[in-house]
C-alpha cells in the first residue's frame, strides 16, 4: 500500500552489500528484527483504539520516527511519534490524537523494550503540515518546525492503515524545495552542465544537522552534562548518518551518481525519485549507492569503505543494545570519560565510521567527491 | 488532444438531453454522456436512437457510480447496448466482480479516483485493475490525481506507466470534499506540468459544473467555449517543464515516452 521502509525490506540493498562484501552485521540485522515486531505491535495498539477507522478520514497519519523509522530499534530506544493532520480543519482531530495517547497509556512499554514517550516535547504531539510546509526559513520556522519537516524526510514511518496524509505532505515539502530552487535542473553560465542537485533541500538537511549539533551543546549546558557520554557517541553516529543520508538523497538526484537512465529533468521525476529514495531507511540509502558503486569501480575502496562503515554502525547498535553498557555511558561523568574503557570502545566505533563517512564522501575515488566538495562544501 | 467537450452531468446534472441541446450550438467535438445515479441509466440507454450525437466526433458513456452487487448484471446488460465504439467509463470501486466487465475489452475505460475513495487513486492501485481487466483503457482524471496528490507526482507515475492506455482525459477543479468547480489558474498550472506525457490522441472530457445553469443559453454557451479554451491552455503540450520560477525560462524535456 504504501512506500514505508518496511515495503524495502525484501531483497534490501543492505542485505546484497553485506553478503557481497562477506560480512555478517548480526546486529543491525536484529535491530531490524526487533523494530518489525515493534512496529506491528504498535500498529495493532493505534489502529485498535475505538473509532480508529471512521473518526477522521484520510487527513491524518500516525508517523514514528527516531531509532523505529530507521528499523533499528534497541533495548531503551525512545518511540518518537506524531499524529500528523493535512485535512479541513476539524477540531475532532483532537479526540483521534487522545485516543491513541490514551491507548499508549495503557500499554506495556517494558514488553515493547521501548522507552515509555514523555508527556511534553516536539513528539508525542499533533503536527500540522500547513506551518511544516509553509515555514521554511524566516522567523516562523522554529526549532520543532524544522525537526518535524526535516525528520518527515529523512526519519520517519507512517503506522496503521492511512499513509495518505504522510505521503501527501512528503511530496509537498519536496515540492516546496524544489519549487523555489531557482538553478535547479538549469545549465550553469559557464560550466554549461544541468545542476541536478537540490541545493535549498541539501542547505536545510545542513542546517538540520548543524542544529543538532548546536543542540549537543546546548544539552549539555542545560542539564548539567547528564547523558553527555551517550549522546555524544549518538551525534557522531546515528544522528551523522541521517544526514549523510540527506546529503545522498540530494546527489541521487543526479543520474550520473543514482545511474537512473528513467531519471527525466523535471520536477514530478525528481519528486518521485527522492520520495523512492527517502522510502528507504538511511541504511539502506547508503548501501543503495555502495551496491550502484561497487559493480562499477574498479577501485577497491569503495568496499573498504563500506565494510568500515556498516562494521562500525553494526558495532555501535551492538553497544546501544547492550543495557549495561548504555546504562553506564548515560551515567559516565565528563570526567571520567578518559579512562573509562566502554566510553573510549564507544569512541573508537565513532572514530571509525567519521573516517568511513568522510571516504565515502571526500575519498579520492569517491563518485560523490566532486559535489561533495561543490555542494556540500563551498 | 484529439477532441474536446464535456460531461453532460456537468452541464446539467441528471438532464442529458438539456446538456447536449447546449452543446449542440458550441465548437465542442466530444462528449460524455453520464448516468451517474442508477435510475437514469435505463432512461439514457433508451434514449440513445433518439439523441443527435452526429455532430460529436467523440461519445463516451459515464457508468453509474454507485451500485449494488444485485445490480451489477443489469447495469453490464444496458451498458451492453451502447454502440461498440464508445468507450465507457467506470469507477473501479463500483465494480463488484471484474470477471463480468472483462467482456467489454478495450471498450471499458478505468477512471483513477480521488482522495475519498480507497481504490484506483495510485499508480498500483490501478495496476492491480489492469491486471484483472488486461484489455480496459484508461480515463485519466487530471482533478482526481492533483486532488490526491497536489504535487502532481502521482500523476507523473500513472502517465509514466499507463500513458498509453489513456482514451479520454476528464478535466476540472476539485476541492477537497469532492466537488467539481470551473478550473483555477493552480490548476491549470498544475495539469500544464505533466500535459507532455499524455498521449496526443486522447479526447478531453471537461467536468467544471457550469456556474451558469439555468441562465440564458447565450450566457451558458460563453462559459462553455470560455471553459474549453482554458482546458485546452492546462493541456497545451509545450516541450518545456518549469522547475522554479515561471520567469527563469525554459528546460527542454527529453521526447514523450507515450507520444502517440
Amino acid at each position: 500500500m504504501s512506500s514505508g521502509p518496511l515495503a524495502s525490506q525484501r531483497g534490501s540493498p543492505l542485505d546484497i552489500v553485506q553478503s557481497e562484501l562477506g560480512c555478517n552485521w548480526k546486529n543491525i540485522e536484529d535491530a531490524r528484527q526487533k523494530t518489525e515486531i515493534t512496529l506491528k505491535s504498535l500498529s495493532t495498539i493505534i489502529g485498535g483504539h475505538p473509532g480508529a477507522d471512521t473518526s477522521v478520514g484520510p487527513d491524518t497519519s500516525v508517523v514514528v520516527h527516531g531509532s523505529l523509522a530507521r528499523l533499528e530499534c534497541t533495548q531503551g530506544s525512545d518511540l518518537d511519534w506524531t499524529l500528523l493532520v493535512d485535512g479541513i480543519a476539524d477540531a475532532s482531530v483532537q479526540q483521534r490524537f487522545l485516543d491513541i495517547k490514551n491507548s499508549l497509556s495503557d500499554t506495556n512499554f517494558d514488553e515493547l523494550g521501548l522507552k515509555k514517550p514523555g508527556t511534553e516535547g516536539t513528539f508525542g504531539a499533533l503536527a500540522f503540515s500547513q506551518p511544516i510546509m509553509h515555514f521554511i526559513g524566516g522567523e516562523e520556522d522554529s526549532n520543532s518546525n524544522t525537526t518535524r519537516r526535516v525528520l518527515l524526510l529523512l526519519e520517519a514511518v507512517p503506522i496503521g492503515e492511512r499513509h495518505g496524509a504522510f505521503e501527501r505532505v512528503r511530496n509537498g515539502i519536496l515540492q516546496r524545495y524544489l519549487d523555489e530552487d531557482r538553478g535547479l535542473l538549469r545549465e550553469g553560465h559557464i560550466a554549461k552542465n544541468k545542476r541536478w542537485v537540490p541545493l535549498f533541500l541539501l542547505n536545510d538537511f545542513a542546517r538540520y544537522w548543524r542544529t543538532m549539533a548546536v543542540d549537543f551543546a546546548y544539552k549539555q549546558f542545560d542539564r548539567g552534562n547528564k547523558g553527555y557520554a551517550l549522546r555524544s557517541i549518538k551525534l557522531g553516529t546515528s544522528r551523522k548518518l541521517l544526514f549523510a543520508s540527506g546529503l545522498l538523497a540530494c546527489f541521487w538526484c543526479d543520474p550520473a551518481i543514482s545511474r537512473n537512465e528513467k531519471q527525466t529533468p523535471n520536477k514530478q521525476s525528481l519528486i518521485d525519485s527522492l520520495g523512492k529514495f527517502l522510502s528507504r531507511t538511511p541504511l539502506e540509502r547508503l548501501a543503495l549507492f555502495f551496491l550502484v558503486h561497487m559493480k562499477t569501480s574498479e577501485s577497491e575502496s569503495l568496499r573498504t569503505t563500506a565494510t568500515s562503515l556498516f562494521g562500525a554502525y553494526d558495532a555501535f547498535l551492538g553497544l546501544l543494545n547492550n543495557q549495561d553498557k548504555r546504562l553506564h555511558l548515560e551515567q559516565l561523568k565528563p570526567a571520567d570519560e578518559e579512562n573509562d574503557p566502554a566510553f573510549v570502545d564507544a569512541r573508537k566505533i565513532r572514530r571509525t565510521f567519521r573516517l568511513a563517512v568522510q571516504e565515502m564522501f571526500l575519498g579520492e575515488d569517491s563518485p560523490l567527491r566532486q559535489h561533495s566538495i561543490e555542494k556540500g562544501v563551498f | 488532444m484529439a477532441y474536446i467537450g464535456f460531461s453532460t452531468g456537468a452541464l446539467a446534472f441528471g438532464k442529458f438531453r438539456e446538456a447536449l441541446r447546449l452543446l449542440h450550438e458550441t465548437t465542442m467535438s466530444a462528449v460524455e454522456i453520464s448516468a451517474l445515479r442508477l435510475t437514469e441509466l435505463p432512461i439514457l440507454i433508451e434514449s440513445l436512437p433518439t439523441l443527435k450525437l452526429d455532430r460529436f466526433r467523440y461519445v463516451s458513456v459515464h457508468a453509474p457510480s454507485r451500485f449494488s452487487e444485485d445490480d451489477e448484471d443489469g447495469v453490464i446488460e444496458l451498458l451492453q447496448r451502447a454502440p461498440c465504439g464508445w468507450p465507457i467509463v467506470v469507477h473501479p470501486d463500483t465494480i463488484h466482480e471484474p470477471e463480468k466487465w472483462d467482456g467489454f475489452g478495450s471498450q471499458l475505460a478505468i477512471e483513477n479516483m480521488d482522495m475519498r475513495k480507497s481504490d484506483g487513486r495510485r499508480v498500483d492501485e490501478l495496476g492491480r485493475w489492469f491486471d484483472r481487466l488486461p484489455k480496459a483503457r484508461l480515463c485519466f482524471d487530471l482533478a482526481h490525481a492533483h486532488q490526491f496528490d497536489r504535487t502532481m507526482t502521482e500523476a507523473f507515475r500513472i502517465l509514466s506507466e499507463y500513458g498509453d492506455r489513456i482514451c479520454q482525459l476528464h478535466i476540472s477543479e476539485l476541492d477537497s470534499t469532492g466537488h467539481h468547480f470551473p478550473l483555477s489558474s493552480g490548476s491549470i498550472q498544475a495539469f500544464s506540468e505533466v500535459a507532455s506525457l499524455i498521449p496526443l490522441d486522447s479526447s478531453v472530457i471537461i467536468e467544471s459544473l457550469n456556474p451558469f445553469r439555468g441562465k440564458s443559453d447565450r450566457k451558458q454557451r460563453a462559459w462553455i467555449e470560455r471553459e474549453a479554451e482554458r482546458a485546452s491552455e492546462a493541456l497545451s503540450r509545450e516541450e518545456v517543464v518549469e522547475v522554479g520560477l515561471a520567469s527563469l525560462g525554459p528546460i527542454t524535456l527529453s521526447p514523450s515516452p507515450v507520444r502517440a
